[in-house]
C-alpha cells in the first residue's frame, strides 16, 4: 500500500526573485536569478542535481515550449529537465514532480524551478488564450476575474449573506494581504490600502473590484530537494521537509452536472483531505501554523479557508472580519503578501508560497517572522473554480 | 397574372426584433448641426453585436417547426454573412432539421422572401421562407435611422388560414436605391421620382393585377402590407385604387425600420393579426419590380399577434455612439484584448458543428442529459463508455446557477455577462447571457436560448455560432 511521500524529501535550498513588473530581466534572467539563491542557500555544486522540473503556464505566450529555455537559461548540461503546466497549480506540480524522482530513489538530487513573464505579453490582467479549437465553439471566452467572481453570487446565495457584508469580508482579505505584503521585501505590491479604496474601487467583475483581484507579476522561484540523509551530510541538521503533496483535478463534473453550488470547490476540499492523511495532520485548525493559498482574488481565499477546514461552513467571512487570517491571527494566511501583493507569475507562484513557508520554518523571516512555526500549508487553484486543479502541499521540519 | 392554388396560403407565421430600439429622434438631434435630412420620428430596432441576419432569422422560424420539418427550408436576405456558404443549411442545422429538407437561399433583393414564398404557395409546398436583415449603414445617411434589423418567417401549407387568392408580380429595373460590392451601403435616388415612378409603373399595375386574378376590386381590401420604397407611395398607391385599407408596414418601419427583405411579411404578420374573418389582405414585396398577393382570411394565423407583441417589445438604446459601434459605424479601439481571435477549423465543425449550432447534448443510460457529449458521461453514477441519445437544449429553459457581469474581458458591447446555466434535465453549461436586464443577471433567474455568433475571426471572415442565455421576458418598450 501507498505510504506517500511524507519526510522522504528534504528541501535543502530555496531561492525566489523579487516580483513584480520587472523590465529589467527576461524569463531566462528570472530563473537564473531564482537558481543562484537556491544553489548558495543549498550550498551545493550545481553539478549535483541531476534531474529538473520547469513550471511555466503560458508557455506560447512567453517563457516558451518544453524544457529547452530552462535547460538553456541554467546551463543544465545533459540533464533530464522535465516541463510541466496545470494552470495556476504549475509551481506545485514542479516541485510534485522533483519531489517524486527523490521520494522513488530515482535521483538523488533535483530541482523544481518555475517562471513566469506575464509583463512580455503586453496585457494588464492574464492574456487570452484559445480553450481548444472544440471548447471554442461554445465555451465563453471569461477573463480569470470573470470566472472567479462567480463564487461570490453563489457563496452568497448559498449562505444567505447580503452582498454587501461579504463584499467588506472580501475587502479584509485584501487590506490584510496588503498588509504584509509592505513587510516582503521582493514582493510586487507592498503599500498598505487602506478600506475605503478597496471598498470603492473600479469593478472589474461583479462584485471584484480591483482590489479584489491579484497582482499580475514576472517572477521565478526555486526548489533544491534531496533525501533527508544527503540533507545532513549537507550541514542541514533540522531541514525543511515535505509532510505532503496533492493534486486534484475537475472531470468536468462542476461544469456539467447539476450537483454543485458552486459556492465551494470540491477539488480544494480533495486536495487537502488527502494532504491533511499524507502529512498526518488530524486537526489542521491547530496544527497549522500558517498557510499561503490561492488568493488570485479576494472571494477566492475566503472560500479557500471553509475548502481547507479552517472556517465552518458559511464562517469564513465572520473568521475573516475577527482577524482570524490576519498577521497576529490564529492562522495567519498570506504571510508575504500572498497572490495579492507578493504577485502571481503563475508558473512560479506555488513555489514562492513555499519559500515563504520554507523561511518561516527556518526563522528567517524577518519582520513578517512567525513564532513557533512547525507546519505551513501552500494551496495552488488552477482554472476557475467550475474547472479546476487545485495543488496542496504541507511543509515541515524534520525533528 | 395566373389563377390560383385555391386551398394554398399561410400556416403561421414567426417574428423577431432585437430588443434595442434607438429613438430616430434623440439620433437626429446628435447629428442636428450637420443639418442633414432624416427620420425623426419613431424607433429603429438595433441588433446586437452578436446577432446577424441569420441568427434573426433561425429566432424568426423557431416557432414554425416544433411539430414537423416542411419539405424545404428558404432563406432570404440582401445583408447574409456569408457569400460563399450555404445560410439555408446552417439555419437548418440551427433548427434541428433533418438534412433531407431542401434548402435555399435568395438574396440581392429587398423582395427576395415574398418571391420565394410565392413559389412555395404556387409549388404548393409545405415550406418555411425565411428572411433575415441586418444592412450595414453610413451615419448622416437616412438609411441609418430608416433601416432596422430584424426578421420573419413564413409556413406554407395547406388548408391554411390565410388561403392565396390571387397574385401578380412584375419584374422592374427601378433603381430607387441599391447597393454593390465597391458601395456596400445603400444609395438612394431622389424620393419625389421614386415615389412617381414606382407607384405608377409599378404598384397600381401589379396590385390591380393581383386583386383582379382574386376576383376583388382594390376597393375589398380590408388590410395591406405594402413594402414602400419610400414614404407617401401608399398613399399615393390608396388613393389610386380606392382603397381605405391601412398599410401595416408603416407600423413596422415606425417601431422597428425597414427591415428589408423582412420587411413586407412582417408587416403580413400585423395586417392577419388585424384581419377579421372573411377580409382579404394585401401583400406587396417591393425591389426591382413587385410581389403582389391577396390573402383571403378563414380564421386567425398562428403567430401573428405574437408578432404585434414582439415589436412592441424593446428597451431605448440611448447612446448614440453606442448605436454607432454595434452596426459597424464606429470602430473603436478596444485594446489588445480586442486582438484575440480563434480560428474554427473545419474539421472540428463537421464532427461537432451540428450540436453546437443546434445545441444538442446528450442523455445517458441514467437519464441524466450533459452537454457536449462524451465517450464517458459526465454522471458519477456510471463508470462506463456509453453512446448518448441526443437531446436539443435550445427550446428549453435553464436557471441561473453563478454569473457575472466581466468588465475585463473584451465583449463589443461591455459587459460580458456569463456563468453557469443549470436545465431541469440535468444539464449544466457555462454560457455568455445576453439582452440584459436593467439590474443585470442574478443566481436564480430563469433564461431561455438564443442563437448568437460565438466568435467572428474578422481576418478570415469567419463566424461560429452558439446558444446564449437571455431572459424569459422582454420588457415592454416604454416600460424599459
Amino acid at each position: 500500500m501507498a505510504t506517500g511521500i511524507r519526510d522522504k524529501v528534504a528541501i535543502v535550498g530555496m531561492g525566489c526573485t523579487r516580483f513584480g513588473e520587472r523590465w529589467d530581466v527576461g524569463a531566462d534572467g528570472l530563473m537564473v536569478e531564482a537558481f543562484l539563491e537556491a544553489l548558495a542557500d543549498a550550498e551545493i555544486e550545481r553539478a549535483r542535481i541531476e534531474a529538473a522540473w520547469v513550471g511555466n503556464a503560458l508557455d506560447d505566450i512567453n517563457v516558451g515550449n518544453s524544457a529547452l529555455p530552462a535547460a538553456h537559461a541554467l546551463r543544465l548540461d545533459k540533464v533530464p529537465v522535465t516541463r510541466v503546466e496545470n494552470m495556476c497549480a504549475t509551481g506545485t506540480e514542479a516541485l510534485r514532480g522533483a519531489a517524486y524522482a527523490v521520494a522513488s530513489g530515482a535521483v538523488d538530487v533535483a530541482l523544481a524551478i518555475g517562471v513566469e513573464k506575464l509583463k512580455d505579453t503586453g496585457y494588464g490582467g492574464l492574456p487570452l488564450r484559445t480553450k481548444g479549437v472544440q471548447n471554442d465553439l461554445w465555451m465563453p471566452y471569461g477573463s480569470a476575474p470573470g470566472t472567479f467572481a462567480q463564487l461570490a453570487g453563489a457563496y452568497a446565495a448559498r449562505h444567505g449573506i447580503a452582498p454587501g457584508d461579504l463584499k467588506r469580508a472580501m475587502a479584509h482579505v485584501s487590506w490584510k494581504s496588503h498588509q504584509n505584503g509592505a513587510l516582503s521585501p521582493k514582493a510586487h505590491l507592498r503599500g498598505a490600502v487602506d478600506m475605503d479604496k478597496i471598498l470603492n474601487a473600479p469593478l472589474i467583475a461583479d462584485p471584484l473590484g480591483l482590489f479584489d483581484c491579484c497582482g499580475v507579476s514576472d517572477g521565478a522561484a526555486a526548489a533544491i530537494v534531496t533525501t533527508p540523509e544527503i540533507a545532513r551530510a549537507l550541514g542541514k541538521a533540522d531541514p525543511v521537509m515535505i509532510k505532503a503533496i496533492q493534486l486534484s483535478a475537475s472531470n468536468g463534473w462542476e461544469m456539467q452536472f447539476g450537483a454543485w453550488d458552486g459556492a465551494s470547490v470540491p477539488n480544494t476540499r480533495a486536495a487537502a483531505a488527502r494532504a491533511y492523511a499524507e502529512a498526518g495532520i488530524r486537526d489542521p485548525r491547530t496544527e497549522l501554523d500558517m498557510t499561503e493559498v490561492h488568493d488570485c482574488f479576494s472571494i477566492t481565499e475566503l472560500v479557500i479557508m471553509e475548502d481547507l477546514g479552517l472556517s465552518d461552513e458559511g464562517r469564513a467571512p465572520a473568521d475573516i472580519l475577527d482577524g482570524r487570517y490576519d498577521r497576529g491571527g490564529a492562522i495567519p494566511c498570506q504571510l508575504d503578501g500572498g497572490l495579492k501583493c507578493f504577485g502571481h507569475p503563475v508558473g512560479a507562484s506555488g513555489l514562492r508560497m513555499a519559500y515563504e513557508v520554507y523561511t518561516q520554518l527556518q526563522g528567517r523571516a524577518g519582520e513578517r517572522q512567525r513564532d513557533n512555526v512547525d507546519f505551513g500549508l501552500t494551496h495552488n487553484l488552477g482554472g476557475s473554480p467550475f474547472n479546476s486543479v487545485a495543488a496542496v502541499a504541507i511543509l515541515g521540519r524534520l525533528n | 397574372m395566373s389563377v390560383l392554388a385555391q386551398s394554398f396560403g399561410i400556416a403561421a407565421l414567426g417574428g423577431y426584433v432585437p430588443l434595442l430600439r434607438l429613438d430616430r429622434k434623440a439620433a437626429a438631434r446628435e447629428l442636428a448641426w450637420s443639418g442633414l435630412p432624416m427620420p425623426r420620428t419613431g424607433t429603429r430596432a438595433v441588433a446586437d453585436w452578436d446577432e446577424d441576419a441569420l441568427t434573426m432569422a433561425v429566432e424568426a422560424a423557431r416557432l414554425l417547426c416544433r411539430e414537423s420539418a416542411p419539405d424545404a427550408l428558404r432563406f432570404a436576405s440582401t445583408s447574409a454573412y456569408f457569400t460563399d456558404r450555404a445560410q439555408s443549411g446552417m439555419a437548418l442545422d440551427a433548427l434541428a432539421m433533418p438534412r433531407t429538407v431542401r434548402t435555399s437561399d435568395a438574396a440581392n433583393s429587398r423582395r427576395a422572401a415574398t418571391s420565394a414564398m410565392l413559389d412555395a404557395l404556387l409549388g404548393r409546398q409545405d415550406e418555411i421562407v425565411t428572411a433575415g436583415e441586418k444592412r450595414s449603414t453610413q451615419p448622416g445617411s437616412a438609411a441609418q435611422l430608416a433601416f432596422g434589423d430584424g426578421a420573419v418567417a413564413v409556413r406554407t401549407g395547406p388548408d391554411a388560414p390565410a388561403r392565396l387568392v390571387g397574385h401578380a408580380s412584375l419584374s422592374f429595373d427601378l433603381i430607387d436605391r441599391y447597393a454593390s460590392r465597391d458601395h456596400p451601403f445603400s444609395y438612394a435616388y431622389e424620393e419625389r421620382f421614386v415615389r412617381d415612378v414606382a407607384v405608377a409603373e409599378v404598384l397600381v399595375p401589379v396590385v390591380r393585377a393581383a386583386c383582379d386574378a382574386a376576383g376583388i376590386a382594390p376597393g375589398q381590401l380590408a388590410h395591406a402590407a405594402v413594402h414602400e420604397p419610400v414614404g407617401g407611395c401608399w398613399r399615393a398607391l390608396a388613393k389610386a385604387l380606392s382603397s381605405k385599407a391601412p398599410n401595416h408596414c408603416e407600423a413596422v418601419s415606425e417601431m422597428a425600420g425597414d427591415l428589408g427583405t423582412a420587411h413586407a411579411l412582417y408587416g403580413l404578420g400585423l395586417a392577419l393579426d388585424a384581419a377579421k374573418v372573411g377580409d382579404f389582405v394585401l401583400l406587396v414585396g417591393f425591389g426591382s419590380g413587385a410581389d403582389a398577393m391577396v390573402f383571403e382570411v378563414t380564421g386567425p394565423v398562428p403567430g401573428a399577434s405574437a408578432m404585434a407583441a414582439e415589436l412592441r417589445e424593446g428597451q431605448v438604446l440611448a447612446s448614440y455612439s453606442r448605436f454607432l459601434s454595434l452596426t459597424g459605424s464606429l470602430e473603436l479601439d478596444w485594446g489588445m484584448r480586442a486582438e484575440f481571435e480563434q480560428k474554427a477549423q473545419a474539421t472540428v465543425l463537421e464532427r461537432v458543428g451540428r450540436d453546437m449550432v443546434g445545441f444538442v447534448g446528450g442523455r445517458d443510460s441514467a437519464g441524466n442529459v450533459q452537454f457536449p457529449k462524451s465517450a464517458f458521461p459526465v454522471n458519477p453514477e456510471l463508470s462506463g463508455v456509453e453512446r448518448m441519445e441526443d437531446v436539443r437544449l435550445a427550446d428549453l429553459e435553464a436557471t441561473i446557477v453563478s454569473v457575472t457581469a466581466d468588465r475585463l474581458n473584451f465583449s463589443p458591447d461591455p459587459p460580458f455577462d456569463f456563468g453557469l446555466v443549470q436545465f431541469d434535465n440535468g444539464a449544466r453549461v457555462l454560457m455568455e447571457m445576453v439582452n440584459r436586464p436593467a439590474d443585470g443577471f442574478r443566481v436564480g433567474d430563469r433564461v431561455r436560448m438564443r442563437l448568437r455568433t460565438k466568435a467572428q475571426n474578422r481576418r478570415l471572415g469567419f463566424r461560429t455560432y452558439f446558444w446564449k442565455a437571455a431572459p424569459l421576458v422582454r420588457p415592454v418598450l416604454g416600460d424599459a
